[in-house]
């Protein structure tokens, strides 16, 4: 049987190759779980997907800076952009969250260590390697890091510069891993091909292939959540490896001597997870995403029974049961008929919702920036979509827009929900100039477990609070769009007929 | 377990007669029995036309620009004696970037196993040899080609086009990149056509794998749309094809070539500039280049 990911060559696939991922799509949650590769077997990848096309894009990100959010935010490497220097503008972004990641987790705050190549017009001439050398060499000289990963650009990919013999190169100089990795931003039209493309190097240069298990060891994979997964696994004798996001080089090195690999949304964790399952044997928990009871449960249960602690995770099911659901019916009580928004990543999405309607929110609508029809697993386990609609009923606008404005104003208009959930920016001030109240949750696990429920009801009285303001506001501003798109009852009506734009 | 595929490159400047070489090879190679699969790195995508009759075949960016998920086994298609011919591709004329175009079309092939899986004994590229950008040395970097050939003339452009790929190659070989096999002489029909193809190998620290003369035979070939071992297997230059491709699928040592400066270049050319006009004007000046 031939492997799911193929770590033979330095370039990650993308996300549409492996997955057929889509970024535009409207219809019903049942009807995207029928479309997509689990349930649709016959077209093996999710053809039966139509996704929609838009005339223009208001916004995205580039897979880029998915690269810099997580090889720059392994604590002892560096990562090098062998870019122009714009390339490096998220670099200020990412440098915030780094220093607030790691005064969440009480480890010492300290800046990124990030360094663009600062192409210029001589360089794409002339080819811009020799820059990459030296600024591989100045990094080493600088940091001294125990690896130094580099970032490839539209500009250096255009022009064919040869990252890969350059990094060989220098691994074998230095004797550290310099781990190319391909990132330029026209390769995948979503950016989450640039998490895949760091994990993709992480696999192949990093991780210890010779292993010493340690049976107790979890991988999870994440950003830079507060730490609810050491006292959760504490209670299963486990200990916890947080990747990719502020962990260090050995912290990576060893993911192959653990027990297992968890993550807080398959989105993140899909390339990473499924490729230490095939490279080096690390079993992925292949279950539904920890949110909700249904999910928590069946979740903790997997990891029981890859981890042979079966009872200790009955133990411990029992005893949140019954701790959490008295507060949950304190807090169902209070959130009682209202309606909540999710405008956020893929999978993750899928969780938010199950959690609001745990807590009886209800949830006709909701907005993910895009759709992965498959994981790399392949598992029907980790169909997280078809796992909110079996548990948590159809979510009748289940909207795939990537992080098109126009598109979420319609949607808002639509669905007048008290409140929104989002993660990214960008998209709490227009709900703001329409009065709604959005929670960012910039801390990714908020809401997963047991207490992730409690967590959740809780941050969202709390922006429920300010609801006054932002009617305010919105009385007070006014909206950029012309009154055609303000009385527009579709927000998709432009991918039909894209002909109207042109239209007075 | 697979076996060992043999991964080459063929460089020529363009319409030296690279295409008809590398498709002449990989007929003799299919002809003896190997597995083969040409591999065409020319936005004009004619590599492998004379080996499927002269027809043209769907290229793997073709297959990009429409649609959302590539599958390449769509691009592979098979030729004389179940030759396996790819063509990668590119642009139109004057648009987009065909250098781009050969990066995306090769990595492609390489994530979807495609090689493995064909099992094959041959890969060969049939590369454009005016590496202008990055995208065209794609093939001579790490892990993709071993062996790299030129096919030239003893016309001055073409050698200088084999002395910029050893430039290529020099560079590429400190990041285990392919190494350079040797000269495929074409159009050899003359004494002193062979000397200054000898004369250049011996200079840059390679060899020449065969003397190839031009022939009416490989036209007429060409113009029925096929390779001189299918149109006229039995022909002297059928033979040579073949001897050619033996020494090929023989050959395992490639080396780092030293090609010439610039300058050096310009005095080697003018020597033999010199010396032809002699030839012309029925001088003898053996000594100064041994004829």
């Amino acid at each position: 049987m031939s492997k799911k990911l193929n770590l033979n060559t330095p370039v990650v696939e993308n996300r549409e190759q492996r997955l057929g991922t889509i970024v535009a799509w409207e219809g019903k949650a049942s009807e995207l779980v029928s479309a997509s590769a689990y349930s649709c077997a016959s077209c093996g990848s999710g053809c039966g997907l139509c996704e929609l096309s838009s005339p223009f894009t208001q916004g995205s990100v580039c897979s880029e800076q998915m690269v810099e959010c997580q090889a720059g935010h392994v604590r002892d490497a560096v990562l090098i952009q062998h870019s122009p220097i714009g390339c490096a503008a998220g670099q200020v972004a990412y440098n915030s969250l780094y220093r607030n990641g790691l005064r969440n987790r009480n480890k010492p705050v300290e800046n990124i260590r990030v360094i663009s190549t600062n192409l210029t017009e001589k360089d794409m001439v002339f080819g811009g390697a020799d820059k990459l050398r030296q600024s591989i060499l100045d990094a080493w000289e600088r940091y001294h890091p125990k690896a130094i990963f580099v970032g490839s650009s539209c500009a250096t990919a255009i022009i064919g510069d040869d990252i890969d013999g350059v990094t060989s190169d220098m691994t074998e100089e230095l004797g550290i891993p310099v781990i190319p990795m391909h990132c330029e931003g026209f390769r995948s039209k979503h950016w989450s091909t640039g998490f895949d493309s760091t994990q993709h190097g992480i696999l192949r240069q990093i991780v210890n292939r010779n292993p010493k298990k340690q049976e107790d060891l979890v991988n999870v994979i994440n950003l830079w959540g507060s730490d609810v997964f050491t006292p959760m696994l504490a209670e299963l004798n486990l200990r916890v490896n947080y990747v990719i996001d502020l962990a260090t080089v050995d912290d990576l090195a060893q993911m192959s001597e653990a027990a297992c690999t968890i993550g807080f949304c398959n989105t993140l964790s899909s390339y990473l997870a499924t490729g230490l399952e095939q490279e080096f044997g690390v079993p992925e928990v292949k279950a539904p995403m920890p949110y909700g009871f249904d999910g928590t449960d069946a979740w903790l249960r997997e990891i029981g029974r890859v981890t042979h602690r079966e009872e200790l995770v009955e133990k411990y099911i029992a005893k949140k049961h019954a701790e959490v659901k008295p507060k949950l019916e304190v807090l169902r009580k209070k959130l009682q008929g209202l309606r909540g928004f999710t405008a956020t990543g893929s999978a993750y999405s899928h969780g938010l919702i199950s959690v609001m309607r745990e807590l009886g929110i209800e949830v006709n609508g909701s907005l993910v920036f895009h759709h992965d029809p498959i994981y790399d697993s392949g598992d029907p386990r980790q169909d997280s979509l078809s796992h909110l609609v079996d548990h948590y009923g159809e979510v009748n606008s289940f909207n795939v827009s990537n992080r098109q404005q126009y598109q979420f104003y319609g949607l808002l208009k639509k669905f007048k929900p008290h409140f929104i959930l989002i993660r990214h920016n960008g998209l709490a001030p227009l709900a703001s100039r329409v009065g709604i109240p959005a929670a960012p949750l910039g801390d990714e696990h908020i809401a997963v477990g047991y207490d992730g429920m409690i967590n959740l009801g809780e941050i969202i009285l709390d922006v429920l609070a300010h609801t006054k303001f932002h009617k305010n506001l919105a009385a007070h501003v006014k909206l950029p769009y012309t009154q055609w798109w303000l009385d527009q009852d579709d927000p998709y009506i432009l991918t039909k007929k894209p002909e109207l734009i042109y239209e007075e | 377990m697979s076996k060992q595929l043999k991964k080459i490159a063929i460089y020529g400047k363009g319409g030296i007669g690279k295409s008809t070489t590398t498709s002449n090879i990989s007929a003799a190679l299919v002809e003896a029995g190997y597995k083969v699969l040409q591999f065409g790195c020319d936005p004009k995508s004619d590599s492998t036309n004379t080996l499927r009759d002269g027809k043209y075949i769907p290229t793997v960016l073709d297959l990009l620009r429409v649609k959302p998920k590539v599958d390449a086994h769509e691009a592979i298609f098979q030729g004389f004696n179940g030759v396996y011919c790819v063509e990668a591709g590119g642009p139109a004329p004057g648009v987009g970037c065909a250098g781009r175009g050969i990066i995306t079309a090769v990595e492609l092939l390489k994530q979807q196993n495609i090689f493995e899986e064909l099992d094959l004994d041959f890969v060969i590229y049939d590369v454009l040899g005016d590496v202008v950008c990055g995208g065209f040395a794609v093939p001579i970097r790490e892990g993709i080609a071993e062996h790299v050939f030129t096919v030239s003339s003893s016309d001055f452009m073409s050698v200088y086009a084999s002395n910029n790929l050893m430039k290529g190659i020099k560079k590429y070989s400190n990041a285990g990149g392919a190494l350079f096999g040797g000269i495929i002489a074409n159009s050899i029909n003359s004494p002193y056509q062979q000397s200054i193809i000898d004369d250049f190998v011996q200079r840059t620290g390679t060899q020449v794998v065969e003397y190839v003369p031009r022939s009416i035979t490989v036209t007429q070939a060409e113009l029925s749309g096929r390779t001189t071992i299918e149109a006229a297997p039995k022909s002297a230059q059928a033979d040579i094809y073949r001897n050619l491709a033996r020494k090929i699928a023989a050959h395992t040592e490639s080396r780092v070539p030293t090609p010439l400066e610039t300058e050096e270049l310009r005095e080697w050319s003018a020597k033999w500039a010199d010396q032809l006009l002699a030839i012309e004007a029925g001088e003898l000046r053996g000594e100064r280049v041994g004829i």
